[in-house]
């Protein structure tokens, strides 16, 4: 993923995460911050930050860090 | 959308968090939606729609009496209108307002009231609301309607944007809600649905609390007591017809409800209750008239007796 360093920056400052606490195998509840609240602003920032639409079942889907980058894909960011 | 191939991640989402996603949908289905609030875009998941429609998105600013007079103006001037914030604050801090400018002057609106009843706990009884459908319930052209889960509330939005009155829409529980619906089904304002047949007791219900009457089903299913359980989302108007028919069938009727006992869903079933002939015991089940300390959720829940023991005792008790 060529936008992997930019994922990851959006990743963990619009869910106010310690980036000594992210790791790649993150989930969806696994921290505090990311809770449902914090999904929708994440999501937010994603289409802000890539210019993009995301769907409302790709939203649902979007369960971990990994699965995001499979649904960043679609959306051609790669 | 693929709802059913979705329904456990709806729930993980919770109804706030949902009901940010429905804004979207509905915002490409009607055009001339606009969304108010009093400063909560993120708290209702709505940044993505702030964001894409800065145009249809008006935040008045913590001035909820201002949410209600904006919110009827653009209706009387022709746009569909879904108000939001807080529970205790999107009814009780702008009552009059909603008195006199839904009410009496008809401007139809759809206030959706976040975090009602006791999730928000911690924060005190400022932020719980145990009052809404009892005050609400008393104010003419105003239906007021409970969403069990997410997935409920994806038809209850589709379904008040359209509606002919102005809807009330009470989100109770926080993220990774309960699932009541396992399945698509069809949803109409008005009309309860019964989610689980039995023939010992019924158990009338609404919101997220369902789920804590199915898992009290179930344990009660092994005692060999079969409890009936039906969704009563919509408290005004309230579905007589089918209150009628359960009592006519049923000895037992216990109504749970993360409400007061006063003016809810179990005073509304009792005044339907008591205008027929039937021989029906009636138990209500919710917070007992009085406010308690703040605590965490589940420790409300509990001392208010809407835990999964209390509804298999009262049950067990009563029949």
């Amino acid at each position: 993923m060529k936008n992997k360093k930019k994922y990851i920056e959006i990743f963990t400052k619009s869910l106010s995460i310690d980036t000594k606490k992210f790791n790649e195998k993150i989930k969806y509840n696994d921290v505090p911050e990311w809770d449902s609240i914090g999904h929708m602003t994440l999501m937010s920032e994603l289409e802000d930050g890539f210019d993009i639409s995301i769907d409302t079942d790709d939203i649902i889907e979007f369960s971990s860090f990994k699965k995001g980058i499979q649904i960043l894909k679609k959306y051609k960011v790669d | 959308m693929n709802i059913e191939k979705n329904i456990k991640l709806w729930s993980s989402l919770g109804m706030r968090a949902t009901f940010g996603l429905i804004a979207m949908e509905l915002s490409k289905k009607y055009p001339d939606l606009m969304i108010t609030t009093s400063d909560v875009s993120t708290s209702a998941g709505l940044d993505r729609y702030k964001n894409k429609y800065p145009e249809k998105f008006v935040d008045v600013g913590i001035a909820e009496q201002n949410l209600i007079g904006i919110s009827a103006g653009l209706s009387s001037e022709g746009f569909k209108v879904i108000s939001t914030t807080f529970a205790p604050f999107q009814t009780l801090r702008c009552c009059e307002q909603i008195k006199v400018n839904l009410g009496y002057m008809k401007n139809k609106i759809c206030m959706v009231g976040l975090a009602s009843g006791l999730v928000l706990g911690n924060l005190g009884f400022t932020h719980c609301c145990i009052e809404d459908i009892g005050v609400l319930r008393s104010i003419p052209n105003i239906s007021i309607v409970v969403p069990s889960d997410p997935l409920e509330l994806f038809k209850v939005l589709s379904g008040a944007i359209n509606y002919k009155d102005s809807v009330y829409i009470r989100l109770t529980a926080g993220s990774n809600t309960r699932i009541v619906n396992s399945k698509d089904y069809k949803f109409e304002i008005g009309k309860a649905i019964e989610i689980l047949p039995g023939k010992d007791v019924a158990i009338i219900g609404c919101g997220n609390i369902l789920g804590e009457c199915l898992e009290a089903a179930s344990i009660l299913k092994e005692k060999k007591i079969q409890c009936s359980i039906v969704n009563m989302h919509t408290i005004k108007p309230i579905d007589k017809e089918k209150i009628k028919n359960i009592a006519k069938n049923n000895k037992l009727i216990v109504t749970v409800e993360e409400h007061n006992v006063i003016g809810g869903l179990g005073t509304s079933v009792a005044e339907v209750m008591s205008s027929d002939r039937n021989n029906c015991k009636l138990v209500r089940l919710g917070i007992n008239d009085f406010y308690s300390s703040g605590g965490s959720y589940e420790y409300l829940k509990n001392i208010y007796g809407l835990s999964v023991e209390k509804i298999i005792q009262t049950v067990l008790s009563n029949l």
